[in-house]
């Protein structure tokens, strides 16, 4: 396990470490079962158009903005705010941060955990019993909560476990092997799927254009959407682990590029893996979750050598979700451990039991986990997003940090074009973003409560740390690694 | 719905292979590389410049242009040390040439 001695921080081992575990934090169960259904409902290759462009345009940038916060501080979230805007209430902003990601957590983990028991059951051949009813399954499981609470404490168990260790030792050792395995398990079910009859079909609905969508605002913000949070893209995952970077360590590549384009690059893969089969079957392919644990549960049965396509499957499924778990927890983790006295055990600890306790709720009603998700995903990550852009764009200065730093011992150049994306584009995005959900939601007491929460966690979060830091000076830090 | 996938359906789905597989590719290449280039020069000669030419000419017209910048002092620090290095070390990382090299000073 790592030494807590205080006096030198973690590294990657390795550059592919870096990339792996940033990628791996980033694709998730939303790559799986959103991305494929949102394309194919919104004009198919007329959405993927648009969001081709946005990724580059908007997510690219952002996310080399994100992880060259987290190398210049050579901190987490509350240690990039306080470097740049002093200690006392900027403070509060990143807490915020730190606040959204264990909420995100609580509800993410029981997804982990759906995981595994189906992953357990594809192993146990659960599935290809006779009279198997996959919709009976999924009532009788997600309505057992001693059963999912007791997966849920397993989740926390093993993401804790592999915390424990650190980030060399930890993170990267797992993520090597278990991204570019996630990548050969759900090429293997494509390349089956795309062998059914049929499946054409299903490629069709995903890539066709209908070009009528082009000029259909909803297909801008489903893209956009997709594009900024599919990405991770201010969750604090990319500061985080940027980080723990060497100084002669690559940012635009690495932290942006690669972290944007193999996300979705798997996004891609994604629909290959679903749709041939999906349509092979006649299946209905804009279900959501239930597309995963319902449907194509139901499919595997009938393939060929269906025991091997289905285990690939919720393996990659699972790597998926327990790679993006690992980021999530660090970067409460690596906060925690900075700003109090607690050693990365005692932080990895305190966080995991954070994020268990708060999850009861969502293991035991998955009603609760959606009211979870429409508050986090709809308010709580934009709000996120937005404090870190705005902390690079206009408290840093965006042309300051890209001549500065973002070029510094980069492998690529980054142009001037990159200053008024960070400073202008990306906030007034995520402004009309919650602004569009929060207007077109307005009659749902969920939204007014959802702005409510946030409104609140900001403003607590602030005085909280107005309060802890009471007599302390203001002076902001301006070295790199600052504190 | 079309049961198959049309003209235009192709083109979206080879172009989104091409701008996504293939760039995460030849990104990845890239960078790991890179990263075994500069752990090549860093283990030879014990460092490596820390700004492409491009980069260092804008950060010395930045610096320039702002004299009472509160990161001023960083940035200057981060320019000599890159000038320095570059002086002392025979191979750069990036694509300088011995005639700018010997055209740098220090700030």
């Amino acid at each position: 396990m790592e030494e807590d001695t205080g006096l030198a921080r973690d590294q990657w081992a390795t550059r592919f470490g870096f990339v792996m575990a940033l990628v791996g934090a980033v694709v998730g169960s939303g790559n799986i079962w959103r991305m494929p259904y949102v394309a194919g409902m919104n004009g198919g290759g007329a959405f993927l158009v648009i969001y081709l462009v946005l990724l580059y345009l908007i997510a690219v940038p952002g996310l080399m903005a994100e992880t060259l916060l987290g190398r210049y501080t050579q901190s987490g979230v509350i240690g990039a705010f306080k470097n740049f805007l002093g200690e006392g209430w900027s403070e509060g902003l990143g807490l915020v941060v730190v606040i959204v990601n264990i909420g995100l957590m609580s509800y993410y983990a029981p997804v982990i955990a759906w995981t595994i028991y189906y992953l357990a059951h594809a192993a146990l051949g659960t599935f290809y019993q006779p009279g198997f009813d996959p919709t009976a399954f999924w009532a009788a499981f997600s309505g057992s909560p001693l059963l999912v609470v007791g997966l849920h404490t397993l989740v926390a168990v093993l993401v804790g476990f592999v915390l424990l260790f650190g980030i060399s030792d930890g993170i990267e050792r797992v993520v090597k092997w278990m991204i570019p395995a996630l990548v050969v398990t759900l090429s293997a079910v494509a390349i089956k799927g795309l062998t059914l009859p049929g499946a054409m079909e299903g490629l069709a609905f995903a890539f066709n254009p209908e070009w009528e969508y082009m000029t259909d605002a909803n297909t801008w913000i489903a893209a956009l959407g997709q594009a900024l949070f599919s990405t991770g893209l201010g969750w604090g995952i990319a500061l985080t682990y940027g980080s723990y970077l060497g100084k002669n360590d690559d940012v635009p590549l690495g932290g942006g590029l690669i972290t944007a384009v193999g996300n979705t690059s798997i996004g891609l893969l994604a629909i290959f893996t679903v749709f041939p089969a999906v349509f092979a079957f006649g299946l209905e392919p804009t279900t959501g979750a239930e597309l995963t644990f319902v449907s194509l549960v139901s499919i595997f049965p009938s393939m060929t050598g269906g025991y091997i396509w289905g285990l690939l499957f919720f393996l990659g499924f699972l790597f998926a979700t327990y790679s993006s778990g690992l980021g999530i927890t660090e970067v409460g983790v690596t906060t925690v451990k900075e700003e109090t006295r607690l050693t990365r055990t005692q932080s990895v600890i305190a966080v995991v039991g954070a994020w268990w306790l708060l999850g009861i709720p969502s293991a035991y009603s998955s009603e609760f986990l959606g009211w979870m998700d429409f508050m986090f995903g709809n308010f709580g990550l934009p709000l996120a997003t937005l404090m870190i852009l705005i902390l690079v764009g206009w408290v840093i200065d965006s042309k300051r940090a890209r001549i500065l730093d973002l070029n510094h011992n980069s492998d690529v150049y980054i142009g001037s074009y990159w200053d008024p994306i960070i400073k202008y584009v990306i906030p007034t995005v995520m402004v009309f973003i919650m602004g569009y959900y929060f207007a077109t939601n307005i009659e749902d007491p969920r939204a007014i409560s959802g702005l409510a929460l946030m409104t609140g966690l900001t403003i607590g979060s602030i005085l909280l740390m107005q309060f802890i830091r009471r007599g302390k000076t203001n002076e902001p830090a301006l070295t790199p690694g600052g504190d | 719905m079309a049961e198959t996938l049309t003209a235009f359906g192709w083109v979206v789905m080879l172009s989104m292979i091409i701008t996504l597989w293939c760039a995460s590719i030849v990104a990845l290449k890239k960078t790991l590389s890179e990263e075994d280039k500069k752990a090549e020069l860093i283990t030879q000669q014990g460092a490596i410049e820390s700004y492409s030419p491009r980069a260092l000419t804008e950060l010395r017209e930045w610096i320039e242009n702002h004299p009472n910048d509160p990161y001023r002092e960083i940035a200057v620090q981060r320019y000599n040390e890159c000038v320095e290095t570059l002086k002392e070390i025979d191979e750069p990382f990036y694509d300088w040439n011995d005639s700018q090299i010997s055209d740098l000073e220090k700030l």
